[in-house]
């Protein structure tokens, strides 16, 4: 006889005294609490993404006490550059909650797991956005910061005088690159944490339901 | 919601709740685990409840929404650990109803299917329920080809498990 067969036909068998038989206050019960399925906790980590980009930008303006930085904030590039950042944090949020809304437990397997994948796949841009966008600004920034910069100018001037200006700019370059490479290591670990345990299995069961397309 | 909309919902879960226990039963290995597992389901199925529009059986809607939390969903909790095992507790088939050659072979097969991967016992569950190959297509969301196709891979699997 086949296996599953066999299983069938145990599985067909009265089944009211192998469950627990739950009342309808039971039930009711369980409808009033709170569900902690992976969609609420990719949409909790999503929006503490979006805040934290926000907050990281918030947080650099609010540093802005010296009149340099000021000066350079009221520079077209950085209002340009500002305005790129805010319409794609709209943009992202926007396609973001598009992509949440279409999360349906009703849909086929295939269809929910591709929907939260996109989901997440719409803040892991984003986010990607954000580090390329940072890398840039600060490439395009560093000439208008260290040629404005009294205090740079002159240690330029110093390191010319001295003849180690190729040291002073190896120097910077380094500086900035390790800072860059910090930042973005430190996100990546992240990632590899939090979106690793928490979207293994739903990988997993998407790549094994592909799979079967032959 | 409204209470008539609850009232209707958990009087229905409650007449169809064994759906729910057995796609937990096939997914968790513990009563804890069963309970949070029935909980969550639960809740999806209680938000998906106003766009249930009663075009297709409360069951059969029920079956998409309990597998769809089981696979995808569900976040397993770590928070619990439990020493006590279905086998020793509610599910144990009782001796009379089988002899014991089938009821050994009976424990095996339920073993077996507990080591399959989160969709093949999907397709398990589908298969014991009666369902055909389009329904269980349409709820995997995978052509009927394909539906067939990993169906026979899971018989085989559990051959391989069963007959090492």
């Amino acid at each position: 006889m086949d296996e599953l067969e066999l299983l069938k036909k145990d599985w067909k068998k009265d089944d009211t005294a192998r469950y627990p038989k739950l009342s309808y206050n039971d039930i009711y019960s369980m409808i009033l609490k709170k569900s902690s399925s992976i969609v609420k906790w990719i949409f909790i980590i999503s929006m503490l993404e979006f805040v934290f980009w926000l907050a990281f930008a918030t947080i650099l303006k609010a540093t802005r006490n010296s009149d340099k930085i000021t000066s350079m904030e009221s520079s077209t590039l950085f209002i340009v550059l500002s305005v790129i950042s805010y319409s794609v944090l709209g943009y992202f949020f926007y396609k973001f909650y598009i992509n949440y809304k279409t999360i349906n437990s009703t849909d086929n397997a295939t269809i929910l797991m591709e929907n939260i994948l996109k989901t997440r796949r719409t803040v892991k841009q984003y986010v990607g956005f954000n580090l390329a966008f940072m890398v840039f600004s600060i490439i395009v920034m560093l000439p208008y910061a260290i040629n404005h910069d009294e205090r740079t100018k002159s240690l330029i001037e110093k390191a010319t005088a001295n003849g180690d200006v190729f040291k002073f700019y190896a120097g910077m370059a380094l500086g900035v690159f390790l800072v860059l490479v910090v930042t973005v290591g430190v996100l990546l670990l992240f990632y590899y944490l939090v979106y690793g345990i928490l979207l293994k299995r739903l990988n997993r069961n998407y790549k094994e339901l592909k799979k079967l397309e032959i | 919601m409204n209470k008539e909309l609850e009232h209707s919902f958990v009087e229905q879960l409650e007449k169809h709740q064994n759906i729910v226990h057995k796609v937990c039963r096939l997914y968790t290995n513990n009563q804890d685990a069963h309970n949070d597992l029935f909980q969550e389901i639960t809740i999806q199925l209680w938000r998906a409840f106003p766009k249930f529009r009663g075009d297709a059986k409360f069951s059969t809607w029920m079956y998409r929404v309990g597998l769809n939390t089981a696979i995808t969903l569900y976040r397993k909790s770590k928070r619990r650990v439990s020493t006590q095992d279905f086998d020793a507790i509610q599910f144990k088939i009782k001796a009379d109803e089988y002899d014991d050659t089938e009821e050994e072979q009976l424990k095996l097969l339920y073993k077996a299917v507990h080591q399959l991967n989160d969709i093949e016992k999907a397709l398990v569950f589908l298969y014991l329920e009666d369902k055909n190959y389009r329904e269980i297509s349409e709820t995997m969301g995978i052509s009927e080809v394909n539906a067939r196709v990993k169906m026979n891979r899971v018989k085989n699997k559990l051959r391989t498990i069963l007959n090492p």
